[in-house]
C-alpha cells in the first residue's frame, strides 16, 4: 500500500514535471525520421531499415532515459530533503526504494508503449505503400511480424528495468546525481561489453585472469541477451525461447540489484 | 505518567572524509521527556539539535546509546507511527497542491481511505491554510511551507510531535500562529519536542528546556526555575514624579530592600508589530 503510494507519487512527479514531453517529442522524431526515407523508396530494404532504425532508437533512448529519469526522480527526493519527511513516517527503506523502482518502471513502460506504437505505425504505413507497388509473388504479405516487434519492445523494457535498478544502486550510496548518471552510463557500457569477458574467460589459460573474468561475468549482467533487434529486422520468427530467457534473466537482475540497493540505502544517513 | 522520549547517553560521530577525522555532533546526551510536556531543545547553530532529532526519527543511527519512543526503540519503523515530524527548513513536493500533499502523507501513515478526506481538511484548517490548499506547494511562501509542514506532521494524530526550528525564518505573526498550534496540542495532551535557536519565542511555550552546546547538554530544567529570579520582583509604574521616586527608594531601603534597576518601560517590538499588522489572512487568490 505504502509502496504503491510512493510509486504513484513518483509517476505523478514524472508527469507533472513534464518528463513525458521529451518522450512524445522522441516518438514524433522517430515517425518523422522514418517517413523521411519514403522519398528513397527502398522497397523491402526500406522496411528493414525502418525496423533497424526504430528498434535501435528504442533501445538507445530507452537506456539513456532509464539512467536519467531514475537519477532525477531519486535525487529529487534526496536533494529537496523530501525523503526526510517521508522516512520519518512509518515507512521502511525497502518500501521507499521499491516504490521508486516501480514508479520508474511504469514511466519506462509508457515510454516503451509510445515508441512501439509509433514504430508499428511507421512500418504499417510504409508496408501498405510498398504492397501497392510490388506484386504479391515477389513479396509475400506479412513480412514484418508485428507481434515480434511488441515482444522485442517488452524485452527492451526488461533491460531498461535492469539499468534503472543499477542506477538506483549507485544512487543509494552516492551524494550527487551527476556522479550517479556518469557512473551509471559507464556501467551500462560495461554491461554491453560483458560478453567479451565471457568469451575471454573461455579462451584464456591464465587461471588468475580466468577467475577474474569469470567473477566479473557473473556479477555484471550480459546485455547481449536482450539484443534481439536483428532478429526482428530479419523477418524471421523470433524464437520464444530467447524471449523467455531474456525476460527471466532480466527479472533475476531486477530482484537481485534492487535488493542490493535496499541494503545499501538502509545504511545511508538521510 | 508514561515517558514519551527517553534518550540514553547518545553520541553521534560523523566521519569527515578527510584523513579519517571524525566530528562529534552529539556527545553523551541523556534526556527524558514525560508525556504531555512541551520540551524545548535550545542551542546555537551547529550544536547538534537537528542531529539529535534525526536520530530520534531513525533517519540516522546513533554511534552509541539508544533512544526509546513510548517504550520502543527508535531504530524500529513502528516507533514512527506515533511521531509527527517537521524537518528543519522543510521543502515538499512542489508539483503537488497543499491538499494533495497532506493526503499523500495521510495515506502513507495508513489512515483508512474513508477518513482521509475529513482528516486532511481538519489539519489544513488547524494550520489555517484552507485558502491556499488547492495551490501548488511550489508557490508557497516560507511561512506557508512551515504551516503545511505542520499539517503534514499532524495528519495521523501523533502523540509526539517533533518540530525542528519551527519558527526560523517565519515572521512574528507566523510564529504566533505556530505557538498557538503548539499550545493547542498541549491542551489535547500531546507531547511536543521542538528545537530552536530563537530563545524568546520558546519562553512562552515550553514547560522545560535543555541547552546544548557543541553536542553536550549544559543546562536542563523547567523554564520557571531557570528564568524566574525568586529573590527579586519587578514593578511597572505609571505617573511617578522624580520626587516620589526618590521617596520610594528611601522607603524601600528602610525596609531592607534595594532597588536594582529602573528603566523606561519598553514595548516589545514583536508585540508592537503584532498590534499593527493585525489579523493576517493569506492573500486571496485574485480571479
Ligand atoms: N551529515 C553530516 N555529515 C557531517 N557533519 C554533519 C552532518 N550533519 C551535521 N553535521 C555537523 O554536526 C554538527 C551539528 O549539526 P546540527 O545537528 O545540524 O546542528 P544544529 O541543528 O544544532 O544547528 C555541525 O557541526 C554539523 O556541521
Ligand atoms: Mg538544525
Amino acid at each position: 500500500m505504502r509502496l504503491f503510494l510512493i510509486a504513484q507519487n513518483t509517476l505523478k512527479e514524472a508527469v507533472r514535471q513534464k518528463i513525458f514531453h521529451f518522450v512524445v517529442l522522441l516518438s514524433i522524431g522517430l515517425i518523422v525520421g522514418s517517413l523521411f526515407f519514403r522519398e528513397f523508396n527502398f522497397g523491402i530494404s526500406e522496411i528493414k531499415f525502418i525496423v533497424d532504425f526504430g528498434s535501435g532508437a528504442i533501445t538507445f533512448f530507452g537506456s539513456m532515459l532509464a539512467v536519467v529519469v531514475t537519477a532525477q526522480l531519486f535525487f529529487a527526493e534526496i536533494e529537496n530533503r523530501t525523503v526526510q519527511t517521508l522516512l520519518s513516517k512509518p515507512v521502511y527503506r525497502a518500501e521507499f526504494i521499491l516504490g521508486k523502482f516501480c514508479g520508474i518502471l511504469f514511466v519506462l513502460f509508457i515510454f516503451m508503449v509510445l515508441m512501439t506504437i509509433s514504430l508499428i505505425l511507421v512500418i504499417g504505413i510504409r508496408e501498405a505503400a510498398i504492397y501497392s507497388q510490388i506484386s504479391e509473388e515477389i513479396y509475400s504479405k506479412g513480412w514484418i511480424r508485428y507481434g515480434d516487434v511488441v515482444l522485442f519492445s517488452v524485452v527492451q523494457w526488461v533491460k531498461f528495468g535492469i539499468i534503472s535498478a543499477l542506477t538506483l544502486l549507485i544512487g543509494s550510496f552516492s551524494r550527487s546525481s551527476l556522479y550517479t548518471i556518469t557512473m551509471s552510463f559507464f556501467l551500462v557500457i560495461i554491461c554491453h561489453l560483458q560478453y567479451l569477458a565471457q568469451e575471454g574467460w573461455s579462451v584464456t589459460s591464465i587461471w588468475l585472469l580466468q577467475g577474474m573474468l569469470q567473477f566479473f561475468s557473473y556479477l555484471i549482467p550480459n546485455f547481449q541477451i536482450f539484443n534481439l533487434g536483428d532478429w526482428v529486422a530479419s523477418g524471421e520468427a523470433l524464437p520464444y525461447s530467447m524471449v523467455w530467457q531474456a525476460g527471466a534473466y532480466g527479472i533475476v537482475y531486477w530482484i537481485s540489484v534492487s535488493c542490493l540497493a535496499i541494503y545499501s540505502f538502509s545504511k545511508r544517513e538521510i | 505518567m508514561e515517558i514519551a522520549v527517553s534518550i540514553e547517553n547518545i553520541t553521534k560521530d560523523f566521519s569527515l572524509k578527510f584523513r579519517g577525522l571524525k566530528l562529534r555532533a552529539v556527545d553523551g546526551l541523556s534526556l527524558e521527556i514525560p508525556e504531555g510536556e512541551i520540551f524545548g531543545l535550545l542551542g546555537p547553530n551547529g550544536s547538534g539539535k537537528s542531529t539529535t532529532l534525526k536520530m530520534l526519527l531513525g533517519l540516522i543511527k546513533p554511534t552509541l546509546g539508544e533512544i526509546m519512543i513510548f517504550g520502543s526503540s527508535s531504530a524500529k519503523v513502528e516507533s514512527r507511527s506515533r511521531i509527527g515530524y517537521l524537518p528543519e527548513a522543510p521543502y515538499f513536493y512542489t508539483y503537488l497542491t497543499g491538499r494533495e500533499l497532506v493526503t499523500f502523507y495521510a495515506g502513507i501513515c495508513g489512515i483508512p481511505k474513508l477518513r482521509i478526506e475529513e482528516r486532511v481538511s481538519e489539519v489544513i484548517s488547524l494550520v489555517d491554510l484552507e485558502e491556499a490548499s488547492d495551490r501548488r506547494v511550489g508557490t508557497y511562501s516560507k511561512g506557508m511551507l512551515q504551516r503545511i509542514g505542520l499539517a503534514q506532521a499532524l495528519v495521523h494524530d501523533p502523540d509526539l510531535i517533533v518540530l525542528d526550528e519551527p519558527m526560523a525564518g517565519v515572521d512574528p505573526l507566523g510564529a504566533t500562529e505556530i505557538t498557538k498550534v503548539v499550545l493547542e496540542l498541549k491542551k489535547r495532551g500531546k507531547t511536543v519536542l521542538l528545537s530552536t535557536h530563537l530563545l524568546t519565542q520558546v519562553e512562552e511555550v515550553c514547560d522545560r528546556i535543555a541547552i546544548l552546546d557543541k553536542g553536550k547538554l549544559i543546562l536542563e530544567g523547567t523554564v520557571k526555575s531557570l528564568l524566574n529570579d525568586e529573590q527579586s520582583k519587578s514593578f511597572l509604574v505609571k505617573g511617578l514624579s522624580l520626587e516620589t521616586e526618590k521617596d520610594f527608594e528611601l522607603w524601600l531601603e528602610a525596609r531592607g530592600a534595594s532597588l536594582l534597576a529602573k528603566e523606561p518601560a519598553k514595548r516589545n517590538l514583536d508585540k508592537l508589530f503584532l498590534e499593527r499588522v493585525t489579523a493576517r489572512k493569506e492573500r486571496k487568490d485574485i480571479k
